[in-house]
């Protein structure tokens, strides 16, 4: 199916999906996005582009056990969207039309215990803001705005013993990091040294095979909640290689490849949460031993907290690595933004929500600046208006994306 | 407060203040204590536009008043499908723990005390009308009689006391009914309103498994002018408690009830 195809059956689904169709265990939803772009990096970035995404989930349970599957049809006009059909383990560099983001069971193994199979999404970490024990789980940023975590397809071990909850994940099979189109608007590589007028050729390098293990023990004693996670193995966040050694000459300049590679990495973090008054505040640390040359060590820190107003909630969190690593931060993806300074504000309202993010780079003073309102036309339908504006140095992870400010607008339909 | 109708007409009294009003939320209790309680519940939103939201849940209680366990599972709109709620009382007349499961983070949310005045999942209760009532966190008196619908109550009033942790309301008083002491309607105040700020109706009484139980609640935002209407379906009560229904596992397993 073309894209041209795929976007006009999202499109007449949109319109014609019967209202309300509702099936014993079946959620999903319709939406169309688009995007409009006020500057533009190179001739090769579009002023407007157009997102449709055709989302369907089935819930089943079967005795005690649970089954979820779910499938996600998508059209993307731009360079984002790959030519490979189906990605089942999401492993490419660019995001396929169709993808499975869930397909696992749950199984019980005893009142307290439960071994979960197949491919799921997860979420650790306490500090919503930016949280070290999630950072390392895969994401997709072809839109970079957008913090969309991939599923991975794992075993997992999650009980309960008075107090103490414990969770062990094991991941056969690497899922990697999505990075936007190396280039373009959202991800100029300005600050990675790479010359002006420089064409980099991606190479869809394979990411290994061998995924990662972990393991979490969270507590909760009275107002405190407290955690511990460990892992090992191959970190999914790429490393670039640019291969100078293979480049060639362009009518702009040079047109080099870049492949990717993956680094094993060990980690083992703490997390603290205490109800204090009106607020929750969040404590985590982490540290990362790698012995690669690019990566080196990291010891993160993030401190959170979050007090609600009425129907709102407003969440300030601090986060920084304290060791500087080897190479440009912004080529490291999970620590990129770091140190930063994250303040969101989100408030239900009668007629939808709105929210404010405000993400400050504490290293080049760049930032970003993000706002959106979602308006409930109905139960089922949703407009929803938004923009994200960087802004600052160009050395900075945010100020680097000036040329993605952009404004958007969606319709989404759900049933 | 919603989780359960007969646990509404079982507003303990408070030690010392209004002997009467104590004696009379005792023996309501008495009668309508239930080890546990399961439904489905089919809420309306209307805000003071008129305009209409539809929400579903699965409501799940066990034990009773100060040692009350509640789970609610959101069943419908989309966008609120899969959202949970936990909360459990704690000993001493504290203001329980609760949480709030976001299927979109994959994880919990604690609910920190002060944010008990929010909005519940966009509904006209707050998360403090979630709690189950504890009489030991209130001082009660008997004001008089009044009719309801048609029956005769008992008006008593409930201050909270400070032992009792922080709460959203300055007063309630309750309207129960005299000849089976059940609960039929609570005029909630805020700190400082001379009028009631909420007002929740109970109605559609019927007797299940030997118990009676309003069908049909309704929480009314007297200020805001919007309400919330829950019609209570399956309901069940002392039914065999699936282990561990009441714990984080549980509030965290995606799909799960």
């Amino acid at each position: 199916m073309t894209r041209q195809r795929l976007g006009a059956c999202l499109v007449l689904l949109l319109l014609i999906v019967p209202a309300p169709l509702r099936a014993q265990g079946v959620s999903g939803y319709v939406e169309e996005k688009a995007f409009g772009y006020a500057e533009r990096s190179n001739s090769r970035d579009p002023w407007a582009l157009g997102w449709g995404t055709l989302f369907s989930k089935w819930e089943e349970k079967v005795g005690e056990t649970q089954l979820t599957a779910s499938v996600r049809g998508e059209w993307i006009t731009s360079d984002e969207q790959g030519s490979r059909v189906f990605d089942p383990a999401d492993r490419h560099i660019r995001r396929p039309p169709l993808s499975v983001p869930d397909l696992w069971l749950r199984l019980p193994l005893a009142p307290a215990l439960d071994l979960q199979l197949g491919r799921f999404q997860l979420g650790w970490g306490k500090t919503d803001g930016y949280s070290p024990a999630d950072a390392f789980l895969p994401r997709d940023f072809s839109d970079p705005f957008s913090d969309e975590k991939i599923s991975l397809w794992a075993v997992r071990l999650s009980g309960e013993d008075g107090q103490f909850r414990y969770e062990a994940v094991v991941s056969p099979v690497t899922t990697p990091w999505r990075l936007p189109v190396l280039g373009s608007r959202n991800a100029p590589l300005t600050a990675a040294g790479v010359p002006a007028g420089t064409v980099v050729q991606e190479v869809d390098t394979p990411p290994p095979w061998a995924g990662f293990a972990a393991l979490r023990i969270l507590a909760t004693f009275g107002q405190w909640d407290l955690g511990a996670w460990g892992r090992f193995g191959v970190r999914p966040a790429p490393l670039l290689e640019f291969r100078f050694d293979r480049a060639t000459p362009g009518p702009t300049g040079l047109s080099v490849p870049v492949e990717r590679r993956y680094a094993r990495e060990e980690a083992v973090g703490i997390e603290l949460s205490r109800i204090i008054g009106s607020w929750i505040v969040r404590g985590e640390a982490a540290t990362l031993f790698s012995r690669d040359r690019d990566l080196g060590n990291a010891l993160i820190g993030a401190l959170s907290a979050e007090k609600g107003f009425g129907d709102g909630t407003l969440l300030v969190t601090l986060a920084g690595n304290a060791i500087t690593p080897p190479v440009d931060t912004s080529l490291l993806y999970d620590r990129a933004i770091l140190p930063a300074l994250i303040t969101a504000w989100n408030r239900s309202e009668e007629w939808g929500e709105w929210k404010l993010v405000w993400s400050a780079g504490l290293s080049h003073g760049d930032g970003l600046l993000k706002g959106e309102v979602g308006y409930n036309i109905s139960d089922v339908w949703k407009l929803t208006i938004g923009s994200e504006l960087p802004y600052g140095s160009e050395d900075g992870p945010f100020g680097a994306l000036h040329a993605a400010k952009r404004v958007h607008v969606a319709l989404r339909r759900s049933w | 407060m919603i989780l359960t109708a007969a646990f509404l007409s079982t507003l303990c009294a408070a030690v010392g203040w209004g002997a009467d009003a104590r004696a009379l939320l005792k023996e309501s209790e008495n009668r309508h204590r239930t080890r546990s309680q399961q439904y489905a519940g089919e809420l309306t939103v209307v805000n003071k536009d008129g305009k209409v939201r539809r929400k579903g849940w699965k409501s799940f209680r066990e034990g009773y008043a100060g040692d009350a366990r509640n789970l609610i599972r959101f069943t419908d709109p989309p966008e609120v499908k899969g959202v949970g709620f936990l909360s459990l009382a704690r000993p001493g007349g504290q203001n329980p723990d609760q949480w709030l499961y976001l299927p979109s983070m994959k994880r919990e949310r604690r609910i920190a005390a002060q944010d008990r005045d929010a909005s519940f999942v966009g509904t006209d209760f707050n998360y403090e009308d979630m709690e189950e009532f504890d009489h030991e966190k209130y001082k009660v008196a008997l004001q008089g009689e009044q009719s309801v619908d048609g029956h005769p109550c008992y008006v008593i009033t409930a201050i909270p006391l400070e032992k009792g942790g922080k709460s959203v309301y300055e007063k309630k008083i309750l309207f129960l009914r005299k000849d089976i002491l059940y609960l039929l309607r609570e005029d909630l105040y805020r700190k400082g309103d001379k009028e009631p700020t909420k007002r929740f109706i109970l109605s559609d009484l019927q007797q299940i498994d030997g118990h009676w139980v309003a069908r049909k609640m309704e929480m009314s935002d007297l200020k805001k002018g919007s309400r919330t209407t829950v019609l209570l379906k399956e309901i069940a009560f002392d039914r065999p408690v699936v282990a561990n229904r009441f714990t984080l596992q549980n509030l965290n397993r995606e799909g799960g009830d």
